[in-house]
């Protein structure tokens, strides 16, 4: 079952200026559930907007943006259709049925970020309260969960993403970029949203910092069965964390499917200019060499299997 | 070895806290030289001093002990003059990581000409030094943009035309490329190179990129405010174990023939850190088996 479905989504920045710009050209594209999937591609190719539609943030210029089967722009006509035949609706009068559609439309958008986690870019410049549990507990807050809620929802929050409790009591302005980081997660995790869509969540880190943030993402989808997409330049890291991989190029989607399957199309995606692993690039010079190696290779453990077959087991006669 | 440029001991710099009292000891003790005309990449970990130690570098921080020695210029044990200041200043430039935290100007040759022109250089050699540091990142059909509505890599390479410009000795580039996408990360890099190679500019790069660092003549690894290791990058990267413990990785190419070596594949040879290499260094093995 797909729990994000995009129907012949476009989205248009500037329609009608001089800066008329196609940012997505009619995508279609369903995303499994309760999987990882990255959203790989150039900057520029659409893949930030796409982002940005999930949760209500953008609506398209045209299509729908489909959540569980509904859509996520719900318009006045949408809640008017759907009420229209209760009797407690045409009881009322006019202008307070204008009133109740759009108290309505609030609320539903509101739901809508809750259940759809959103993790900009360098989140942890949005981090701005006084204490990293206040951070945390923002979202929940907004929920209007009681204050028992709220501390099990910024405990839980915290364990997944790795931020130690001794930081709860601290301000978050004094504690490290990649700490700063794992608390702006926490922040969104803390709404346990259905999904959680992150840009680049591990831009600028370094290597542990990085499989922090990765390790907590991989956690947190696990023990919840959520859905959880991540928009990422480096084909390395989605490799590793990654079950599905959507391709974006010039505002369209190029490919879509299984990790294996995206990747084993690795010269296509060296064509568009992506930037493949330098592991896949190692096999590719050897293939290029005239040695039998596969070049569907984009993991080093598949590179250590596939050279040490060639190197102790056969005489390298044996390539599938 | 030519001549150092940069010559550090026993250097040390700690942060205080706001009221002043407690002190974080950032850097404890280092001691490092880099010779000029050098490209060097610098890796540690987040809060492993290197950002620390470039800062002190063109004295935007003031060490707190030991000796440190920047183009035959004594910066330690006395006050510097502002003319020293000034001059050291012109000599090491620095690139941030912020593509828009460094721009001034509206206009890109004038974002490039603000340097020069605070250091007082006259017309028309004010002009030709801005065309030729924007032709040096190959930004001159970019001349009369505006800054703002250029990609992150071409921001960051008129930040770099904005030090050329200022015709100094050393650029350190503070993890310049950690905000790019792979484009302009290429771009950046692609520039580095270049003005080491043709222009003789003594290059350090703090990176968190292994490959990155993998392109340096040098690496020099930090770990809590001290050098850990140094050496070329084939040196350090044979290094993986000391490198995961404090939190570093070796290219997936070093990885590759660390892992086969560790099942016993016998694989002569150093070249690890680059692809290039670790293809012939396959190709050798391979040739022999066959």
């Amino acid at each position: 079952m797909d729990k994000i479905y995009l129907e012949n989504v476009s989205y248009i920045y500037g329609e009608g200026t001089p800066f008329e710009q196609t940012a997505l050209d009619g995508v279609s594209i369903g995303i499994r559930a309760g999987c990882i999937t990255g959203i790989i591609g150039h900057t520029g190719s659409g893949k930030s907007t796409m982002m940005q539609l999930l949760n209500g943030l953008a609506a398209p210029t045209s299509g729908k943006v489909l959540l569980d089967g509904y859509d996520v722009n719900t318009t006045f006509e949408d809640v008017f259709d759907a009420w229209k035949s209760l009797p407690e609706y045409q009881n009322l009068s006019k202008s307070a049925a204008k009133k109740a559609i759009r108290t309505e439309i609030r609320r539903r958008r509101k739901e809508l970020c809750f259940r759809v986690g959103l993790v900009m870019q360098y989140p942890e410049y949005q981090l701005f309260e006084e204490t990293v549990y206040r951070d945390i507990a923002f979202g929940p807050q907004n929920m209007g969960l009681s204050e028992e809620e709220i501390r099990a929802r910024v405990l839980e929050a915290a364990a997944f993403t790795g931020v130690d409790t001794d930081w709860l009591e601290k301000s978050p302005f004094d504690l490290s970029g990649g700490q700063k980081r794992r608390v702006a997660l926490a922040g969104v995790i803390a709404m346990r949203p259905e999904v959680l869509v992150l840009d680049e969540p591990a831009a600028g880190l370094d290597p542990r910092g990085r499989d922090y943030i990765f390790d907590g993402i991989k956690r947190y989808q696990r023990e919840t069965g959520s859905t959880v997409l991540i928009v990422s330049h480096s084909m390395e890291d989605m490799a590793r964390y990654s079950d599905d991989v959507i391709v974006m190029a010039n505002a369209k989607v190029l490919m879509h499917g299984p990790c294996e399957e995206v990747f084993s199309r690795i010269r296509e995606l060296s064509d568009i200019g992506l930037d493949i692993p330098q592991i896949t690039r190692v096999m590719t010079m050897l293939k290029e060499q005239g040695f039998p190696v596969s070049e569907e290779i984009y993991t080093v453990d598949a590179a250590v299997e596939e050279l040490y077959r060639l190197l102790v087991k056969g005489k390298g006669g044996n390539a599938t | 070895m030519s001549n150092s440029y940069i010559h550090a001991e026993g250097l040390c710099f700690s942060y205080r806290d706001n009221d002043g009292k407690e002190e974080h000891p950032a850097l404890k003790g280092v001691s490092v030289d880099i010779y000029e005309g050098e490209y060097v990449a610098v890796l540690g970990h987040n809060g492993s001093g290197k950002s620390t130690f470039a800062k002190l570098l063109n004295m935007i921080l003031e060490p707190t002990g030991g000796t440190l020695v920047v183009g035959g210029m004594e910066l330690t044990g006395k006050e510097l003059t502002d003319d020293e200041l000034l001059q050291l200043r012109r000599n090491v430039g620095m690139v941030f990581q912020n593509p828009d935290n460094q721009l001034v100007a509206t206009i890109v040759e004038e974002d490039v000409a603000f340097g020069p022109e605070n250091l007082g250089v006259p017309q028309p050699e004010l002009r030709k030094r801005v065309e030729d540091a924007i032709a040096a990142v190959g930004m001159t059909s970019y001349a009369h943009h505006e800054p703002h509505r250029l990609s992150g890599g071409q921001k960051q390479r008129i930040a770099i035309a904005g030090i050329i410009a200022m015709m100094p000795k050393c650029i350190i580039f503070d993890e310049s490329t950690a905000m790019l996408d792979p484009n302009g990360r290429k771009e950046v890099l692609d520039t580095i190179r270049l003005l080491n190679r043709d222009y003789g500019i003594t290059v350090i790069n703090i990176t968190h990129y292994m490959n990155e660092a993998a392109e340096a003549d040098r690496i020099i690894v930090m770990n809590d405010g001290l050098v850990l290791m140094e050496g070329t990058p084939d040196e350090v990267f044979a290094k993986r174990e000391e490198l995961v413990a404090v939190g570093l990785e070796v290219p997936q190419c070093a990885a590759l023939i660390h892992e086969l070596r560790r099942r016993g594949v016998l694989l002569e040879g150093t070249g690890i850190s680059t692809p290039e290499a670790c293809v012939e260094l396959l190709q050798r093995a391979l040739k022999a088996r066959t």
